[in-house]
C-alpha cells in the first residue's frame, strides 16, 4: 500500500484523495470548510481546466471548482492502493 | 450604522401589525428555491433591492387557505458567515421581524452539503420548515429518505417536494400556518384527518405580525444534533453565560445568544461589531479570542475548520440514519455528464463559449430586429396619419408626437424588443447551469486582469445591457474584485452599442470593420483590467465555486423571470426614455444645445475628424448609446439624405468606435456609483473617455497620413 502526500494540483485526474491540510487565509479556509473541504474528507479530482486553470473536485457528491492558486495550497494524501 | 438601524427598528416593532404570514425561502444555490417561489407566487413577484444594499430582493405574495402570505426568495448561499454580502443580508433578514417562518429548501440529492446550511439556520431559532426537493431525482438514483426519522430528528416539519411538478409545495403553506398558529410543530394536533386550516375559525386567521410569532414559538430542543464536541461546547457555554449577562443589549439584535457565541468564537467580523458597539461587552471579544486560541492549539486547526468539521460529523450521523439505498449503486445522468465534459473541454469548451456569445447576439437581434421593425412600421403609419391631420409644421404636435410618443415607440422598438429576448436567453443559460462552466474556462485568463473567473458571468450579461450586468458584479466576493469587474463589464458592448456598430459600420462599411472594432474593444478591456489590477491595492482572490449538474431548464421559471425583469424595465427604464425623448425634442427644436457643438469641435472636428454636429449626438449618447445612431439617422432624414451622405466610411468607423467606448451610459454610471462610489464611477468614465478619444484620434490621424 503506497501513499503519497502532495498538493492537489499535482494529482492525476480521477485520483481519489484525502484532504490533509488547507494552507490558505482565513476567508478562503472558512469558505472551503463550509463547503466540505476539511481535513480527513475524501475528494476526487475530476478535472483541471486548460491553460493552467482551476481544478474541479468532487466533494460530498458535489462538484466544486477551486482556483489553481488555492488548489496548490491544499495538501492531500493520494492513496494508490485503491 | 447597522446598529443604529436595528435600534430604530426596535422602536417601530411594537406598532407594526401586519396581516401576512411572512415566509423566507432559504437554501443553497440551485436547489429549486426559485421554482418553489414561482409555484407559490406566480406573477405577483417583484424585484427590489434590500434596503441600502445592492443585492436583489425577490418578493411575491399569495392568498391561500384563508391566509395571506408574503414570500421572500433569499439569495442562494451556503453558510451564514460573512463570506459575501448575500450571507450577511440573509441572516440579518431572517432574524428580523419581517420573517415569521423559514422554509429551508434542501436538495435531496445533495443532503450533506445542504444540511450544513440547515444546521446554521437552526441556530437562528426561527420557526422553520424543511422542504426536501428533487425527490424525483433521488428516486431515479435508487435512493430513499426516511421522512419520519427526519421529523423525529429535526422536530420540525420535513416535507418531500418535487418543485418542478408542484408536488408538496402547498403543503409547505399548511405547515407554515400550523407553526404560526400553534407556536410549535404540530403533527400531533391533526384531528379526525382534518387539516389544521380546516379546524380554524375565521377569527383564528388573524395574524399579528410583530416579533411575537418568533418569541412565542416553542423552538424544539435540538441540542442533541447541534452539539459540538466537548472542548468547543464548554467554551460556547461560557460565552453564552457572558452574553446572557447583557441580554437586554443583545436582544435588540434578535440573534439567539448561542448564535452570537458561536459567531464571536468564529471571529465573525459583523457580529464582532455588535460586541464592540457596547463598552460593557467588548471584553467578550477578548474572551472569545482566548478560547479560539486554546481550541486552535488543541486541535491544530483553525476555528472555522474545527467547527465545520464538527457540524459535518453531526450531519454524517443523520445521513446514515435517513438515507436508504434501494438497489446497488447510484444511477447518473449520462447526458448531463457528457454535456459537462463537452462544455468544459480544452478545445470544444471555448468553441461552445464563442458560439453561445454569438448566439446571444444572433437570437437577440433576429427577434428584436423583427419586432422592432414591426413597431417602427406601425409608428410610421400613425405618424403619417397624424401629420396629415395636423400638418407638418405644428410645433406642439411635433413636440408631443416626436418627443413623447416617438420616445415611447423608440423605447419599445429600439430597446424593449431586444431586452426581452435577451432576458430569455440569459435566464435559459442561468437555469440550465451553463454559466459556471464559462467561469471555469475563463478563470485563468481573468486572473491576468486581476479577477477570478466568476467575472465572466456579469460580463456575459453585459452583452445585453450593462446596467443589470453591473448589478450582477455583486457576486464578486471582495471590494477590489467588484470594482474591477464593474469596470470591465461597463466596457462590454451592450446591445445598444451593437445596434450602433451594426447599423452604421456593419451596414455601410462592412463586416471586417465590425470585427476590427470588436477586437479593439476587447483589447481595451484587457488594458483596463491590467491597469486596474496594478492600481488597486490588494490581491486577486481565488475562485471557489460550485458547479451544478446540467438540467433541462424549467420553461415556466424562465418565462416568469423574463416577464418580471421586463416588467421592471417597463416601469423603471421606459419612463426615463420617454421623458428624455421629450426633452430632446424640445432642445432640438429650440436649438438649445448648439453652443456645445462649438465647444466640443476641437475634439470632434479636429482630433476625431467628425462633423461638428456629432458632438451633441455624443452627449445624448451618454443617456442611451443607440441615440447616437438614431439622431444621426434623424438628421440625415431631415437633410433628405442617407447616412452615407452624412459621414464618410472612416467617420462612421471612428464615430462607432467612440460611441462604443467613450463612456458607460448614464444609467450604468449611476449604478456604478451606487455599487461603489461616485469618485470611482467618474474615474471609470474618465478612463473610458480618454481611451476612446486616444484610439479614435489615432485611427483618424493614421488614415489621414495614409
Amino acid at each position: 500500500m503506497e501513499s503519497l502526500i502532495k498538493c492537489l494540483i499535482d494529482c492525476l485526474i480521477g485520483e481519489k484523495l484525502k484532504v490533509l491540510r488547507v494552507n490558505a487565509g482565513y476567508h478562503a479556509k472558512r469558505r472551503l470548510a463550509n463547503l466540505g473541504i476539511i481535513p480527513g474528507v475524501q475528494i476526487i479530482k475530476k478535472k483541471a481546466a486548460p491553460f493552467r486553470g482551476p481544478i474541479e473536485v468532487i466533494v460530498k457528491g458535489t462538484s466544486l471548482v477551486i482556483g489553481r492558486g488555492l488548489a496548490a495550497r491544499i495538501v492531500v494524501l493520494s492513496d494508490n492502493s485503491k | 450604522m447597522q446598529i443604529h438601524k436595528s435600534k430604530n427598528k426596535q422602536d417601530k416593532k411594537k406598532k407594526k401589525v401586519k396581516e401576512f404570514i411572512n415566509i423566507g425561502l432559504a437554501g443553497n444555490a440551485n436547489v429549486g428555491k426559485s421554482v418553489i417561489f414561482n409555484q407559490l407566487t406566480g406573477l405577483s413577484q417583484t424585484i427590489g433591492n434590500w434596503p441600502g444594499k445592492t443585492v436583489e430582493k425577490m418578493e411575491g405574495h399569495l392568498n391561500s387557505l384563508g391566509y395571506r402570505f408574503n414570500i421572500v426568495d433569499l439569495p442562494g448561499i451556503y453558510s451564514l458567515s460573512t463570506y459575501s454580502l448575500e450571507e450577511i443580508i440573509s441572516r440579518e433578514y431572517l432574524v428580523s421581524e419581517e420573517v415569521d417562518v423559514i422554509i429551508n429548501v434542501i436538495d435531496a440529492t445533495n443532503l450533506e452539503r445542504n444540511l450544513f446550511f440547515t444546521f446554521q439556520l437552526l441556530e437562528l431559532k426561527v420557526p422553520m420548515i424543511l422542504a426536501i426537493n428533487q425527490m424525483d431525482i433521488l428516486r431515479k438514483r435508487n435512493l430513499k429518505l426516511n421522512f419520519e426519522r427526519l421529523e423525529e430528528i429535526f422536530k420540525l416539519p420535513v416535507i418531500p417536494v418535487v418543485a418542478v411538478h408542484g408536488t408538496g409545495v402547498y403543503q409547505l403553506l399548511e405547515k407554515a400556518i400550523e407553526l404560526v398558529v400553534y407556536h410549535q410543530p404540530t403533527s400531533h394536533y391533526i384531528q379526525d384527518g382534518k387539516k389544521i386550516h380546516e379546524q380554524l375559525s375565521n377569527n383564528d386567521k388573524k395574524v399579528n405580525n410583530d416579533l411575537s410569532i418568533k418569541e412565542r414559538f416553542h423552538f424544539p430542543d435540538l441540542s442533541s444534533i447541534l452539539k459540538y464536541g466537548k472542548e468547543v461546547e464548554t467554551r460556547i457555554y461560557e460565552l453564552i453565560k457572558n452574553i446572557d449577562i447583557h441580554l437586554e443589549y443583545f436582544s435588540t439584535f434578535n440573534y439567539p445568544s448561542r448564535f452570537l457565541a458561536i459567531k464571536i468564537l468564529e471571529n465573525d467580523e459583523e457580529i464582532e461589531k455588535i460586541f464592540k458597539a457596547n463598552q460593557k461587552t467588548i471584553y467578550i471579544i477578548n474572551l472569545a479570542e482566548n478560547y479560539r486560541n486554546e481550541l486552535e492549539e488543541l486541535h491544530g486547526e483553525d476555528i472555522s475548520t474545527i467547527i465545520s468539521s464538527e457540524i459535518y460529523t453531526n450531519i454524517h450521523k443523520i445521513i446514515e440514519k435517513v438515507v436508504i439505498v434501494k438497489a446497488r449503486g447510484e444511477k447518473k445522468l449520462v447526458w448531463a455528464e457528457k454535456l459537462d465534459h463537452l462544455t468544459t473541454h480544452s478545445f470544444w469548451g471555448y468553441i461552445i463559449l464563442i458560439l453561445i456569445l454569438a448566439g446571444i447576439y444572433f437570437f437577440t437581434f433576429l427577434i428584436g430586429g423583427f419586432f422592432g421593425g414591426l413597431i417602427e412600421d406601425f409608428f410610421e403609419v400613425l405618424s403619417n396619419i397624424i401629420y396629415s391631420i395636423y400638418g407638418e409644421d405644428d410645433l406642439w404636435v411635433k413636440i408631443f408626437w416626436e418627443g413623447g410618443l416617438g420616445g415611447f415607440f423608440g423605447g419599445l422598438s429600439g430597446v424593449l424588443v431586444y431586452v426581452i429576448p435577451f432576458f430569455l436567453i440569459i435566464e435559459f443559460l442561468q437555469d440550465s447551469g451553463y454559466l459556471p462552466r464559462a467561469a471555469y474556462l475563463m478563470d485563468r485568463f481573468m486572473h491576468s486582469l486581476g479577477v477570478h473567473g466568476k467575472t465572466i458571468i456579469p460580463m456575459i450579461l453585459g452583452f445585453g445591457c450593462n446596467v443589470p450586468a453591473c448589478t450582477g458584479c455583486r457576486i464578486m466576493e471582495t471590494e477590489r474584485e467588484k470594482k474591477i469587474s464593474i469596470a470591465l463589464t461597463s466596457l462590454i458592448p451592450c446591445s445598444a452599442v451593437m445596434a450602433v456598430v451594426l447599423g452604421l459600420v456593419g451596414r455601410y462599411v462592412g463586416i471586417t470593420w465590425v470585427l476590427i472594432l470588436f477586437a479593439i474593444n476587447f483589447i481595451v478591456i484587457i488594458i483596463t483590467g491590467k491597469i486596474l489590477n496594478k492600481i488597486l491595492p490588494g490581491q486577486c482572490t481565488e475562485l471557489i465555486m460550485e458547479v451544478h449538474q446540467y438540467r433541462i431548464p424549467n420553461y415556466s421559471v424562465i418565462l416568469k423571470q423574463t416577464w418580471i425583469r421586463t416588467k421592471e424595465f417597463i416601469f423603471k427604464a421606459l419612463p426615463i426614455i420617454i421623458i428624455t425623448g421629450f426633452l430632446l425634442e424640445i432642445f432640438f427644436i429650440f436649438r438649445l444645445l448648439d453652443p456645445i457643438n462649438f465647444i466640443l469641435s476641437p475634439i470632434t472636428v479636429y482630433w476625431l475628424g467628425l462633423p461638428a454636429i456629432t458632438g451633441i449626438f455624443l452627449i445624448y449618447g451618454i443617456l442611451r448609446k443607440e441615440l447616437t445612431l438614431v439622431l444621426l439617422a434623424l438628421l440625415a432624414n431631415s437633410m433628405g439624405t442617407t447616412l452615407l451622405g452624412l459621414l464618410t466610411p472612416l467617420q462612421m468607423i471612428i464615430f462607432s468606435l467612440v460611441s462604443m467606448l467613450y463612456i458607460p451610459c448614464f444609467a450604468t454610471i449611476v449604478l456604478i456609483a451606487k455599487e461603489t462610489n461616485w469618485k470611482y464611477a467618474l474615474q471609470i468614465a474618465g478612463l473610458e473617455i480618454g481611451m476612446a478619444l486616444l484610439i479614435g484620434g489615432i485611427i483618424n490621424w493614421v488614415f489621414f497620413f495614409i
